[in-house]
């Protein structure tokens, strides 16, 4: 009898003893002052890598944002391509592009060639699941001599040196391609930094690499932690377990320390669209009556809490020629009473969707609902998991949807945004736009070369979209980045692509 | 059942039995894991375009896209083939790569696993050692013979009532970020385990807490604590066997409390940033990417049939051979006095309750005022404001009957069906380990596969795990039950299976079952909240005390009593529930 309790202890003791794991690689607690001593950068970053950080997936921009990786271009703060592994470029003619590389080296000590460029290029043609920057686009890379590339197009493509700034199409080196399609970015690629450990999808430790041609990196290494949970970054931001913590979410913004917060207007457009396809929104009256009805300024002060500006188009603030280069939309159809909103729809209710994804936007939809109700409509709110409710909005199954998106993508040009989201043919057309003067103005757009004129036609393009009322911005989205005082020399960065370089620093 | 009245044929039942129980473990898992093999199947929605998702979240799913996944996961050859590829995997000790990374899952799974389980071991200790303050006073004043009055359990169920992401980011802020004592986040030693572990435990360590300290009473009124007594035996002597005597009946509560923590503690592992097995099997079934899931799932399959042996044998060495040889006496509760102040405590619950209802039923809990967002309470707004200015009382109000009702509704048909499946004993034994490391948001995704997303969906979903915890305890209290010495006199008396059920077994089990279900009706709010990002469930604006508590979590610190408010009106409910059971028992 004495025994049962012993034995109930050894019982409970035994799986414990065997099992006392943390996450393999944790040096405990004298990481943190180990890391300060050494000028290493303490990173919280919020999207977690789903394919090991290799380049065709979301993780690129992990790459990029680390300086790990670059491409044979650059985005500058203007978005326009500047120098990076290519030193210079000069357009031959309409459909082939000669870039000169400069002398540089990859992180395991090869040479950058022209040769490696192009098996660089050719492997992201090539992909299993093609990146999105090459979607409409298919790339002949070939090497001129061993530090001349010569890429051509099938068709005229004026935006190839902004393509290629992308972080998907960074180069690697030889040794990063496997013969099983993956693609590994630990210790092959060419910039600042170099990813010495990667582990799962919690850390990741960089080091400074010592070869970069741009010089030496101020900061001796990074150590990333990726949190996933925003009250979870901003924690660890005010705790000081971190240096740098990206995307605080407006709730907690002002809970962190003044000094620490820093905003930067987003490429990201918060905007209800609605469903011109199939039910109610059918009707431009009624489009137009909401509209009218909503009114996304409401939601600036108080579900951003500041941290956002008023809509005044599909581009915002961080599109820095948009504003002046603004056309007036005309033609819009008149907007139903609310009389004729309550007959019109005639008893149908509005099913409005919004996901669970991104904090801001259930709560946005609540907002809209109240507004769209003082206008007539009866609205029921479906809100959801964004991967639940994906092809339910793919196949038009709502009438509108509060819907957050990125309106310069992997090409850092307007067109591809505009041309999957509002031509009859766009693959992510939720609006079921099918309007041919919009296609007219997005496709002009696209084939025009000469920047401004191309940014001019975008801006037209922009108000034929508008006009249609298939889409109503409501705001443009500002990031909140938590940078300790301590820290300087991050990159702020309205296309979250770059975070850390060459200068940034423990001061 | 009933038959076995002499000890050899008890011991031919016990081998059929432990066949049964064993096939039925098998038959269960294998059932689960077929299921889950189905998912994407079953659920209409295309895999490839979820995969697609997980890959590369700006990706536009271009019809090109899709179909180079779908060959790429060769998702035509149907969901068998690939049920076969990765069984035939496994004794390789492969379990197939992931389809959305690409990588071995193995390792993922298995380091994920680690994590979680300990993490479920440090609350497991919180767990015991909670458990162990709440019924320390029954514990104290019954092995000296002093109880008295029966305790009404009110602290346990208050501390019950606390829900668990609530308790985390209360811990993370306070200890994590003001304090600066235990890491906020992240999971790199001992250190980073205490506060999850405490917010996990805590509740948990109540509910059986709560369990034991209604079940201890019992125990020391049986006629051996007064002849030990008399003897000369010390009250510790006596507390630990009483424990002994009682421990055995809740252990089984174990399992779906703390062992289920390996793969659903999702909203803690978020707040702390563990990358445990709960999040992975999450994340994994979102994405729909079968081979994590399925062997996260089968992970857990195992972690169940495992804890429910090791707990089986624990009774066993608990209760020793008078379980086997029908000699236990019975465990009846005494007919101890209630206290005079557990019916003032459940009327002024019940008062507060139906002021807060009636207030708030008299304001509009949709009005939508951005100018007047998170404001303190004041005269215009009792509770204050929440981020989008809508009036706390007023949604407190309204979501009250909701709430409630089909919080009720769901506890009153998981207790059935827990009761009858722990009545059909061995033959369920399997099926509820099983089930009872089954994840709520797993039951959820397979739910909204056949039903839709509805809030009859959301309830399907959690009777579909939610009645685990009554099956086992049912089971083993009917088990100790039928090996008491007096059944087989009744038996031997000519009593029939209804008489015996009714004037034994029930009487036995049911004021157990219905204390248990009690300390979880605030889980089965929560439970029933924490599907609302599957589209199960009320939709908002639609207040519902689940929601309003995780709607206003992100604000706890800028604007706490936007969560206080949710949190004490569960509790109050909580409360209530308890006191008036146990002042509504004690007329009977």
């Amino acid at each position: 009898m004495r025994s049962v309790p012993r034995r109930i202890v050894v019982a409970l003791a035994l799986p414990m003893l065997l099992s006392g794991c943390f996450a393999p690689g944790d040096g405990g607690s004298n990481t943190d002052a180990q890391a300060r001593s050494a000028g290493r950068l303490r990173v919280a970053l919020a999207v977690p890598p789903v394919q090991a950080l290799s380049p065709y997936s979301n993780d690129a921009t992990v790459l990029s944002k680390l300086s790990v990786v670059e491409g044979l271009t650059a985005l500058d703060a203007d978005g326009a391509a500047v120098p990076a592994l290519a030193k210079s470029w000069i357009r031959k003619n309409p459909t082939l592009w000669v870039f000169e590389l400069r002398k540089a080296t990859f992180q395991d000590g090869t040479e950058v060639t022209a040769e490696s460029v192009v098996n660089a290029l050719d492997h992201a043609n090539a992909a299993k699941t093609k990146p999105r920057v090459l979607s409409d686009v298919t790339l002949t890379v070939k090497a001129e001599d061993s530090d001349t590339v010569m890429v051509s197009t099938k068709t005229a493509d004026p935006v190839l040196p902004l393509r290629l700034a992308s972080p998907a199409l960074g180069i690697l080196s030889v040794k990063a391609y496997a013969s099983d399609g993956t693609v590994s970015p630990v210790g092959t690629g060419t910039g600042p930094f170099k990813i010495t450990k990667l582990i799962g999808k919690t850390k990741a430790a960089l080091d400074r690499f010592d070869g970069y041609w741009g010089g030496k990196a101020k900061a001796s290494g990074i150590d990333v932690t990726w949190i996933a949970d925003g009250t979870a970054r901003a924690n660890a931001m005010r705790a000081g377990e971190v240096d740098i913590a990206e995307w605080i979410p407006t709730a907690q913004a002002n809970l962190l320390d003044k000094n620490t917060r820093r905003e930067v207007p987003s490429v990201r457009t918060d905007s209800l669209i609605l469903n011109t396809r199939s039910g109610i929104f059918t009707d431009e009256s009624l489009r137009r009556a909401a509209r009218e009805a909503v009114n996304g300024s409401a939601l600036v002060g108080s579900i951003f809490g500041g941290y956002a500006d008023p809509a005044q188009g599909l581009f915002g603030p961080a599109v820095s020629w948009a504003a002046h280069k603004r056309v007036e939309v005309t033609g819009r159809a008149v907007a139903a009473t609310t009389a004729e909103v309550e007959s019109k729809t005639n008893g149908r209710t509005l099913r409005l969707a919004a996901y669970t994804n991104r904090a801001e936007l259930p709560e946005a939809a609540t907002v809209v609902q109240q507004q769209l109700e003082k206008a007539g409509f009866t609205v029921q709110q479906d809100v959801r998991e964004y991967t639940q409710m994906e092809p339910d909005l793919l196949a038009g199954k709502y009438d509108a949807l509060v819907f957050s998106r990125v309106t310069l993508l992997d090409t850092g040009d307007a067109v591809a945004y505009l041309a999957s989201d509002f031509m009859s043919n766009g693959v992510y057309n939720i609006a079921g736009l099918k309007d041919s003067s919009v296609d007219q103005a997005i496709t002009s757009a696209a084939e025009e070369g000469d920047t401004a004129q191309r940014q001019q036609k975008i801006m037209q393009a922009e108000a034929e979209i508008l006009r249609t009322d298939a889409i109503v911005p409501l705001v443009h989205e500002k990031v909140v980045q938590g940078v300790s005082s301590s820290v300087e020399g991050v990159l702020l960065d309205p296309r979250e692509r770059s975070l850390i370089n060459v200068g940034t620093q423990l001061k | 059942m009933s038959s076995g009245t002499l000890s050899g044929s008890i011991a031919a039942d016990a081998r059929r039995a432990r066949w049964f129980v064993a096939v039925g473990r098998v038959v269960a898992g294998a059932a689960l894991l077929v299921t889950v093999a189905l998912l994407p199947w079953l659920s209409r929605t295309d895999p490839a375009l979820t995969v697609l998702r997980a890959r590369s979240a700006d990706q536009d799913p271009t019809p090109a896209r899709l179909a180079a996944v779908r060959e790429q996961l060769g998702l035509d050859e149907g969901p068998f083939s690939h049920l076969a590829h990765w069984l035939g995997g496994l004794p390789r000790g492969d379990a197939g790569i992931s389809w959305v990374s690409g990588e071995p899952v193995l390792p993922q799974v298995t380091a994920a696993f680690a994590v979680s389980f300990t993490l479920m071991l440090g609350a497991l200790v919180v767990t015991i050692a909670v458990a162990v303050l709440v019924s320390a006073r029954t514990l104290y004043l019954g092995s000296r013979q002093r109880l008295r009055r029966e305790s009404a359990g009110t602290g346990a169920a208050v501390l019950a009532a606390l829900p668990k992401f609530l308790l985390a980011s209360l811990l993370a802020t306070v200890f994590g970020v003001w304090l600066g004592w235990f890491p906020s986040s992240g999971w790199t030693g001992p250190g980073s385990m205490v506060l999850p572990a405490l917010a996990l435990g805590l509740s948990s360590g109540a509910m059986i807490g709560g369990l034991l300290g209604h079940a201890l009473p019992a125990a020391f009124h049986e006629p051996w604590v007064r002849t030990w007594r008399l003897c000369g035996f010390s009250p510790g002597r006596i507390a630990w066997h009483a424990l002994r005597r009682t421990v055995a009946g809740v252990l089984p509560q174990f399992l779906p409390t703390v062992v289920a923590l390996v793969g659903g503690a999702v909203a803690v592992e978020k707040i702390f940033n563990i990358p445990g097995l709960g999040r992975l099997a999450l994340d994994a079934a979102l994405a729909q990417d079968l081979p994590p899931l399925q062997t996260a799932t089968l992970l857990l399959v195992l972690l169940g049939t495992a804890a429910g042996l090791l707990i089986q044998a624990l009774r066993r060495t608990l209760l020793g051979p008078a379980l086997r040889d029908a000699a236990l006496p019975a465990l009846h509760p005494a007919a101890l006095p209630r206290r005079r102040s557990t019916g003032w405590v459940a009327g002024l619950c019940a008062f507060a309750l139906f002021a807060l209802v009636i207030a708030g039923l008299l304001r509009d809990p949709l009005h939508v005022d951005t100018a007047a967002r998170l404001l303190v309470p004041s005269a215009a707004h009792p509770l204050g404001t929440d981020a989008l200015g809508r009036d706390l009382l007023a949604r407190l109000g309204h979501g009250a009957l909701r709430t409630a009702g089909v919080a009720l509704a769901v506890t009153a048909v998981s207790a059935v069906v827990g009761l009858l499946l722990g009545m059909a004993g061995r033959a369920s034994a399997g099926l509820t380990e099983v089930m009872s490391t089954l994840p709520a948001v797993l039951a959820g995704l397979l739910t909204t596969a056949v039903t839709g997303p509805s809030v009859w969906g959301a309830a399907c979903a959690v009777c579909l795990v939610a009645w685990t915890p009554y099956a086992a305890q049912a089971a083993a209290l009917l088990e100790e039950e039928r090996a008491t010495g007096y059944l087989l006199a009744s038996i031997s008396l000519g009593a029939g299976p209804i008489h015996l059920l009714r004037r034994h077994l029930l009487p036995a089990v049911l004021p157990a079952v219905l204390r248990n279900a009690v300390l979880r009706l605030p889980t089965t709010v929560l439970v029933l909240a924490s599907l609302g990002f599957l589209g199960l469930g009320e939709q908002p604006p639609t207040p519902e005390w689940g929601r309003l508590l995780s709607e206003n979590q992100p604000y706890v610190e800028l604007a706490p009593w936007t969560v206080l408010g949710p949190a004490g009106a569960l509790v109050l409910l909580a409360v209530l529930a308890v006191s008036g059971m146990g002042s509504g028992r004690s007329r009977l």
